[in-house]
């Protein structure tokens, strides 16, 4: 058989044209996403770390379009000392050495002031290095393993620039602790993707409830890539838990939580930082018993609280999640708010500023401590987040009770 | 229900009930068109997309939105399998590569079009059975589903009307000089398998959330099981497709739910390593 090596170019050549035409049509039909700001030249960059492509692009894109809405909420209040702000986002596709990469590129590369994320804990303390060595402000949204803030409170020198604006681990247990004491949990099962931040919250949580006579039944951790639902749902319900905690950031939080209703429709579940805060996805699961979401912030909590969600809505069509946008939101709005205190964007100018004030965002004050950690929990003055119960006509907020 | 296995074990059974859905297709390209198609899992996503674009508008069923499905899959596999699939059939590499970059666009296109952000279609309450077992509807759809797909196939192939698509998985060139039309069987066969694969998405979207990339583990899985099973038997692959699903969800109980995943992919190595022609020649069998 003879071979003609001119034949072995024509698959990509029979592929031109349809490509090329579907390529078209598809960017007539849709435009590119608008929640990606251009470079502007003379305008202050914050370069933002979420995974837009992956098993977490979801949560990354909530992540980003909420950054975007800071900005032009900060731009339309007249920018930072008269200059514009603009993003530059890294896609970290949910990989350390990618986020470490992006990271590096946009310090170096694109020349941004500041850094806002990464998405995963794992991302993040990764990220830190970066910022780290170039010292560079990173503000953490939602990353909530205690080693961000451990290292700054250990090695202050070196991680001063990393402050974070979400809630660390402890925590967020404390909150959920609060929350299942409420309501009058004894056992609880806890299930989730095996990832990072879910093994240290199981693990922080069954110590924090443990002196309110608050003990799992049952704890289970599944393959994000290949869940074994099915078996998680029937073991957990067979726990006979008063409640099941879900940890899980992604699309499998909704497929997990129909089979648990298929398996034991009357056992109430609380969703932790999860897709769950989707009105649009709460609208297809059943309600036969309770569905609970933890978010940062929500409608109706506070006018700052609203007039974000009610943005958000506008802007995207859709309401925020309350976790995974609503908290970059805040990052960005901190750190454009430190910025104009400061009067400056230099990393030595905003640090002291950070570390001494107090910001405004859409889920209340943020403070920070020795460890540069935003102040959430249940004491007084703290940022306690919110508790919503999920009813046919929407969401109603059931913790702290107002 | 006094012990939950007898649940895990149903369970497993209507988990590979789903394998065997998507194998069902896989198995007709690589035994016919002659080629590992990676843009498989696409045309199952492509399916749970348009049950859910029906769900939208009021059509729930996805029984209603499977032959919508199958016939907007069927189009786009002719349309790739005359464009893409026939002219680079002799480049080894060509193939993989194409439809995986395919696949890739599609994932893309989903995203531009319906965002990354997961959507859920609402499913109907399972039925209870003695003991208080959870019969899963989706479960049962998958599982009869598959059988009757692989049923027909088996049947098709043993038939009057397979004879010319078994004979051109045996010897093209006899087929070709035959006078059958080679390449439009082919391409036909292809388009067919990507209307399955739809089919198999849309009846099994409202089991759990439809995103962009929910066809990669259904494609892997499905592989799988083609190449242990072996391309000779569509028995083989339901009976295996089955044995997986068990397996897993036993391995998930017994172990640990993170093991199941590593377990299943054990046991095919073992099998693989044990039989590299598939399990068929283990038996020693044809169909």
């Amino acid at each position: 058989m003879t071979v003609n090596p001119g034949s072995l170019l024509r698959p990509p050549y029979i592929l031109i044209g349809p490509a090329a035409l579907f390529l078209y049509l598809f960017s007539c039909v849709f435009p590119a996403a608008p929640c990606v700001a251009a470079a502007h030249p003379d305008a202050l960059k914050i370069g933002v770390l979420a995974p837009l492509s992956g098993p977490y692009a979801a949560g990354g894109t909530s992540f980003v379009q909420a950054a975007t809405l800071a900005v032009e909420q900060a731009n339309a209040e007249g920018g930072v000392f008269g200059q514009r702000v603009t993003i530059v986002v890294g896609d970290t596709q949910g990989r350390v050495d990618v986020a470490k990469a992006e990271a590096l590129r946009l310090v170096s590369r694109e020349k941004v002031s500041a850094l806002v994320g990464a998405y995963l804990s794992e991302e993040t303390v990764g990220v830190m290095e970066v910022a780290a060595a170039h010292r560079t402000v990173l503000l953490v949204p939602v990353a909530a393993t205690a080693e961000i803030t451990d290292k700054v409170r250990r090695e202050y020198a070196r991680y001063r620039y990393v402050f974070r604006v979400g809630y660390s681990i402890p925590q967020w247990a404390e909150m959920i602790a609060a929350f299942l004491s409420d309501r009058k949990v004894r056992r609880y099962a806890f299930v989730g993707a095996g990832i990072r931040w879910n093994r240290e919250l199981g693990e922080t949580l069954e110590r924090i409830v443990a002196p309110l006579g608050i003990a799992p039944a049952y704890t289970a951790y599944y393959s994000p890539g290949n869940p074994a639902f099915d078996t998680v749902a029937v073991a957990a319900a067979a726990a006979s838990p008063d409640i099941v905690i879900l940890a899980d950031p992604g699309r499998n939080s909704v497929s997990f939580l129909k089979r648990l209703r298929e398996s034991a429709p009357a056992l109430p579940a609380l969703s932790i930082g999860g897709a769950l805060g989707d009105a649009r996805l709460a609208a297809s699961v059943p309600l036969s018993a309770p569905v609970y979401v933890q978010a940062a912030a929500w409608r109706g909590v506070s006018a700052a609280a609203t007039a974000y969600v009610e943005r958000y809505e506008h802007r995207f069509g859709a309401p925020p999640v309350g976790y995974s946008d609503t908290l970059p939101y805040d990052a960005v709005t901190v750190l454009v708010a430190a910025w104009r205190k400061a009067g400056s964007a230099a990393t030595e100018a905003v640090v002291p500023v950070l570390e001494r004030g107090t910001f405004a965002g859409a889920a209340g004050a943020y403070r920070f401590d020795d460890a540069h950690q935003a102040d959430w929990g249940t004491g007084p003055g703290a940022l306690r987040g919110i508790f919503v119960r999920w009813e046919r006509d929407g969401a109603r907020i059931v913790f702290p009770p107002r | 229900m006094a012990s939950p296995l007898p649940q895990v074990l149903l369970d497993g059974l209507f988990a590979g009930g789903t394998y065997a859905l998507m194998a069902a297709g896989m198995a007709l390209i690589l035994g016919v068109v002659k080629v590992i198609n990676l843009s498989h899992g696409a045309f199952f996503t492509l399916g749970a997309y348009v049950a859910y674009a029906l769900a939208e508008r009021g059509v729930e069923t996805p029984i209603a939105a499977a032959p919508l499905a199958a016939v907007i899959a069927f189009a786009f596999g002719v349309f790739l399998g005359k464009s893409f699939v026939n002219p680079a059939r002799s480049h080894p590499f060509a193939l993989p590569v194409g439809t995986l970059a395919c696949a890739l666009l599609f994932e893309q296109a989903a995203q531009m079009a319906w965002g990354p952000h997961p959507l859920s279609i609402g499913a109907d309450a399972p039925w209870i059975g003695p003991g208080g077992l959870v019969i899963r509807r989706w479960g049962v759809i998958a599982f009869l589903s598959s059988a009757a797909l692989l049923g027909g196939l088996r049947w098709v192939l043993s038939a009057r009307p397979g004879l010319s698509l078994r004979l051109i998985a045996e010897d093209e060139e006899i087929a070709g000089s035959l006078g059958m039309d080679v390449e439009a069987i082919r391409y036909l066969t292809f388009g067919g398998a990507c209307a399955m694969a739809a089919a198999a998405g849309a009846l099994l979207s409202p089991s759990g959330a439809v995103t962009p990339t929910m066809g990669r583990a259904p494609l892997l899985l499905s592989l799988v099981v083609v190449i242990v099973a072996g391309m000779d038997s569509v028995a083989a692959i339901f009976l295996l497709s089955i044995g997986l699903g068990i397996f897993g969800n036993a391995c998930a109980w017994f172990l640990s739910p993170q093991w199941s995943y590593v377990a299943l992919l054990a046991a095919v190595c073992l099998l693989l390593s044990a039989r590299p022609a598939g399990i068929v020649a283990l038996a020693g069998r044809r169909d």
